[in-house]
Formats: structure tokens, C-alpha cells, sequence
């Protein structure tokens, strides 16, 4: 595609040359660092449970702020700069524009969580080797969850007028997006089977949980992730072509 | 080069481009004149392919803007009134992202940098940070970045908007040298940047093209004719006033007043009559204080377009018409626009039934 990796290179250098990513890095690495020892002392040195633990609460709760804050200016910034005006000139597709900025966050939230699979790494030299096949999958799951994370927060940016509003939004959406599944459960009736179906449709958590944290690659949840991603750099792109028909 | 065919631009209610036809040819420099609103950006934007046009046909480079927007993306350079660029990079950087998003080699795009950034004169400075340049600076590198890919058309809105006057003048060097091997469409709202760069000026007014021609071509359709400034000691007012219209060429003679014991006149005709006026003051002998041909400038159109006085008045159908200049000398009053050397302030209405401001105050009474 068309100016993609052109696109991502430029989002990647301002993402790393800015002081304000490292100390999200910095934070990211205290914030891992803090989970993954509480979690290994409470599972008694048993280093794939802490692996699991990290991988469930700790994750969601990063990524659910983490990636809103480093997509929030990606579009509306530059909407209020002129520099989308420029990109939208330029010999570079709508959706190239949106998926080298989308592949940048994602890079940089897998980065920022890689620090985790470190741990286990350490834990190896030191005596207690963690399942890498699981470690890889887990890793490779939290790829796609930061794709999606990362989607919405592109989606919000390209909606709002301000990076604080874009942030604010996709914050929103990501909590909305973790608690839903949980609110189902309260549903009783005849309404209960239809909120179940609803559920197994948007509970990004029980897909990561059944299949990338348990070690297993699972089709159906391969899939169920790229129709989420594929449906928020969709919305992104619209979005952004919207920015057109502004005045 | 471009050819933009019935172009319609809407905002909801609002009709921000109304059906504008032009044609610019290859080399040419075009600048584009009008108030706040006009809908000059607004067309810019359109042909740059930012802004999809809500009906009408607009052809760049050989391209349609709806149909083959990259191919037209390719072959222009748009510089939009907010200079877009990166202030976190430096300059070299900004330019080669460009050079690249238009396909260029890292090699090739480093060296049209190079030449891009000499031909702006900030050679030295591609090291620098673009958010700690000056105003004036960035707008150069936003015009090199625009020229970067060597792009057959130039778009450039408001190109001086923002800089001091002398970052004006040097950035209207700059344009007057870009114009010499492309097609410019520049837009203003700044009178001396478009006469001083453009030949030909296409003047815009509530997203409708008022006048299209040479500068010259254009102040003469507003029914600013060019006309001879006579002042002298000429003894009976009536008498001379009778003479110079006898001269050949004359169309009206008009007393402008008095300045002690001169008596000063406008003689407009179909030339310039200066040396038939300067004989006949000297075989009257009337002392001659000033003997002038007055040219009228393209500001006065533009003043008269700013205070919202239509050109197209009385003209419903909305083509650019020119304004006849009347042959009765009392219907010319109401019509002509200021000279250069007139005060261009508007004036409180005078005993004519037009409320035109430039209408020059009544003659003092005889």
C-alpha cells in the first residue's frame, strides 16, 4: 500500500524522539515490573502463573490507557496543525495514512509489553524456565489486543476535535469494552440468551483468555480479532475521510 | 494545465464556490484575488484534492481531481495558508518525508533538498528544528517542501500571509522566480503580492468569479479608465473646460476643483492626450501645475469588492460583465472608480443618487 511504511517510519520516529513516549516506556517498565513480582511472590515462584496473571488484569487495565494516550494526537492533532491537510494531498491513500499510524502504536504498545516475556527470560537464568511456546502465543495475543486498542483510539482521535477529548473517548470505549461483557451476566430472563449472544460477540477478554493466554492458536479467535480490527480501521478511515467533507 | 468547469462547493447552506468556470494554461501565473470568504482556499483546496467539490468538473495536469486524485496528487505542489509542517523535525527531515511520500529515492530526495532549500535560501539551515525557525522561515520551507517534487503545478494560498514586509518582498521574489518554469495558481487577499507575481488575475467574490484578465484588462472592465490630470492658471474655468473638449480624442472634461489660483481638470479620452493638452496651454499660455496620466489600480477594484459593493450589480445572470463606461460625463461620475493619487476612504454620499464611496467629492460651485 501505497506511503504505508513511509507513514509508519515517521509515526515511529515521532512516537520515540518525543520525551513524553519514554516516559510512558519508563512508567510501562515500573508498572510491569511491580505486577509481575507481586504476582510471582503470590503464585509461589511458579513463574507460568505469574506469566497468566500478568497477562489478565495488569494487561487490560495498560493497554486500556496506554494506547489512547499515545493515539489521541495521531489524527486530531494533526487535524488542527494542517498536517492532515498535507497527508491528504499527498500520493498516499486514506487508509494507509490510518494503518501506518495504527502499525506505530501497535509496535510501540508490543515494545512497551515485551518488558514482560524479559521477565521470564531473567526467570530462565535463573533457574526457573517459563513455557516459551505459551510465552509467544501470550505475546503474540497482546499484538492483537494492542492493534484493536490502538484502532479505537484512531477511531476516537479521528472523531475528536482535541487529543484530551480523543483520549477521553477512547478510554471510555475501552472500559465499555472490558465491563459490558461483565454487565451480561446480570441479565436474567428472556432477554438472558440474547445477552449471551451479545457477549460472545464482544468480550475481547474471554477470546485473549480461551486461546493466546493458554498457550493455544485458535482460528476462531484469530478471526474474531481481525473482524474487530478490521471494523475499527474501517470506522478510522471513514472517519478520516469525513475530514474532508468539513469545513 | 487546469480547467475547472462549473465548480460548486457547498457547506450545508452555504454556498462557498458557485459555479465557477477558468482555464490555466501550462506556465502560466494566475494569481487569485478576493476578500475574506471568497472561496479562494476553498478552491485551492478543491483542485489540491483535499476537498471533493460538490458538483462540477476540475481537470490538473491533465488529470480529474474526483476520478484520478493521485495521478493529481502527484504532479502538484499545495502550499495551504497554515504551513503544514512537522515542528518536532528538522528541515531536512520535513523533506525528505515529502520526497519520500512522493516516491523519491532516500539519494534522490536528499538532493532535491538540497536545490530546494538553496532556491529558498535556507540552505544553511536544513539542520535546524522547524518549531525554532521564524515565521517568515517556515513559510519558505513550507514553499520548498511544495516544490520538493518538482511538481508542474503550484498551489499556493495566501503565500505571504502572516510575514512582515520585508519577509513579503522576499517571498514575492521567491514567486516572481518559481513562476518562470510552472503553472502557479496563487491566492491573496494582499493586492501588491498578486499584481507583482501574476499577470492575470482571477478575482473571486462570494464564491463567484467576478473579473478574469490582466490587471490592467481588469481595472478597465470595472469602468477604471485611465484619464489626464490638467492643472493650471487657465483664467476662465468655462472657456478652458470648452477647449479641451474640442481636442480630438476627448469624450468629457470635468472641473476637480481649485488649489489657490489653479484650476484643476479631468479630461478623459480615448488615448493619451497630454501633449494636445500641453500645446493648448501653451498657445493660451496658461501656467501648467501638473500634466499627469492617471493609471487606476487594481486595489480600488479590490477596496470596492472588500466594502461589499458587487461588481455584478444589475446583473442577475451572474457573468463576469464588464462595467461600460457611460458616454454622458454626470453618468461617468457615478460609475468611475478613484485614480491612483485620490484618497480611496469612503465618503460620506454626495448629492448623486449612488451611494459609491469612491465617487470623488462634487465640484465647488461656479
Amino acid at each position: 500500500m501505497k506511503g504505508f511504511t513511509i507513514i509508519l517510519r515517521r509515526e515511529l520516529a515521532g512516537l520515540y524522539f518525543s520525551p513524553v513516549s519514554w516516559f510512558l516506556l519508563a512508567a510501562t517498565l515500573l508498572y510491569n515490573g511491580f505486577f509481575f513480582l507481586t504476582m510471582l511472590q503470590a503464585s509461589g515462584g511458579e513463574v507460568n502463573l505469574a506469566l497468566s496473571a500478568m497477562h489478565q488484569g495488569p494487561l487490560w487495565f495498560l493497554l486500556s490507557f496506554l494506547a489512547p494516550l499515545l493515539t489521541m494526537r495521531m489524527i486530531s492533532e494533526e487535524g488542527r496543525s494542517g498536517m492532515l491537510e498535507f497527508l491528504l494531498t499527498a500520493p498516499v491513500t486514506d487508509a494507509a495514512v490510518v494503518l501506518g499510524k495504527l502499525v506505530a502504536s501497535t509496535v510501540f504498545l508490543v515494545v512497551a509489553w515485551t518488558s514482560v516475556p524479559l521477565y521470564a527470560l531473567l526467570c530462565q537464568f535463573l533457574g526457573a524456565p517459563p513455557d516459551w511456546g505459551q510465552v509467544a502465543t501470550q505475546w503474540l495475543g497482546v499484538a492483537f489486543v494492542a492493534t484493536l486498542f490502538s484502532g479505537i483510539g484512531l477511531v476516537a482521535s479521528a472523531a475528536s476535535a482535541t487529543p484530551l477529548f480523543a483520549a477521553f473517548l477512547a478510554i471510555l470505549a475501552n472500559l465499555l469494552l472490558l465491563v459490558l461483557p461483565l454487565a451480561t451476566g446480570f441479565v436474567r430472563g428472556p432477554w438472558r440468551e440474547g445477552a449471551e449472544w451479545v457477549r460472545d460477540k464482544i468480550d475481547v477478554q474471554a477470546h485473549f483468555q480461551g486461546s493466546f493466554l493458554t498457550g493455544a492458536i485458535d482460528s476462531a479467535h484469530l478471526v474474531f480479532y481481525a473482524a474487530w480490527i478490521g471494523l475499527v480501521v474501517f470506522l478510522a478511515v471513514r472517519l478520516l475521510e469525513s475530514k474532508r467533507w468539513a469545513r | 494545465m487546469i480547467l475547472v468547469q462549473n465548480l460548486i462547493r457547498r457547506f450545508g447552506s452555504l454556498t462557498a464556490v458557485d459555479g465557477i468556470d477558468f482555464e490555466i494554461g501550462a506556465g502560466e501565473v494566475v494569481g487569485f484575488l478576493g476578500p475574506n470568504g471568497a472561496g479562494k482556499s476553498t478552491t485551492l483546496r478543491i483542485l489540491a484534492g483535499f476537498l471533493p467539490a460538490t458538483r462540477g468538473r476540475v481537470v490538473v495536469a491533465g488529470h480529474d481531481v474526483l476520478t484520478e486524485s493521485m495521478e493529481v496528487r502527484r504532479r502538484i505542489g499545495y502550499l495551504p495558508e497554515a504551513v503544514p509542517l512537522y515542528r518536532d523535525h528538522r528541515v531536512e527531515e520535513m523533506l525528505l518525508f515529502q520526497g519520500r511520500l512522493h516516491g523519491l529515492s532516500r539519494r534522490e530526495a536528499r538532493r532535491r533538498a538540497g536545490e530546494v532549500l538553496e532556491r529558498v535560501g535556507m540552505g544553511e539551515r536544513s539542520r535546524s528544528i522547524i518549531g525554532r525557525l521564524s515565521k517568515g522561515q517556515r513559510q519558505r520551507i513550507g514553499l520548498a517542501v511544495a516544490l520538493l517534487p518538482d511538481p508542474e503545478v503550484l498551489l499556493l494560498d495566501e503565500p505571504t500571509s502572516g510575514l512582515d514586509p520585508l519577509q513579503r518582498i522576499e517571498v514575492r521574489k521567491l514567486l516572481g522566480e518559481l513562476a518562470a518554469d510552472r503553472t502557479v495558481l496563487l491566492s491573496s487577499h494582499i493586492l501588491p503580492e498578486v499584481e507583482a507575481v501574476a499577470p492575470r488575475v482571477i478575482v473571486l467574490h462570494r464564491g463567484r468569479i467576478v473579473a478574469d484578465g490582466t490587471n490592467q484588462e481588469l481595472v478597465e472592465a470595472l469602468g477604471g479608465r485611465s484619464h489626464v490630470r490638467f492643472e493650471a492658471v487657465v483664467g476662465d474655468p468655462l472657456e478652458a473646460q470648452r477647449l479641451l473638449l474640442q481636442l480630438p480624442g476627448v469624450r468629457s472634461v470635468r472641473e476637480e476643483g481649485t488649489a489657490g489660483i489653479h484650476r484643476g481638470f479631468r479630461i478623459d479620452a480615448d488615448g493619451d492626450v497630454r501633449e494636445d493638452v500641453g500645446a493648448l496651454a501653451a498657445q493660451r499660455g496658461w501656467a501648467i501645475r501638473e500634466l499627469s496620466w492617471q493609471r487606476p489600480t487594481l486595489e480600488q477594484l479590490f477596496l470596492r469588492l472588500a466594502l461589499d459593493l458587487d461588481p455584478l450589480e444589475g446583473e442577475p445572470g451572474g457573468e463576469p460583465v464588464p462595467v461600460e463606461t457611460p458616454a454622458s460625463p454626470q453618468e461617468s461620475v457615478q460609475l468611475e472608480l478613484p485614480v491612483a493619487g485620490e484618497s480611496v476612504a469612503p465618503q460620506a454620499p454626495g448629492p448623486a443618487p449612488t451611494l459609491n464611496p469612491f465617487q470623488p467629492p462634487p465640484p465647488p460651485a461656479t
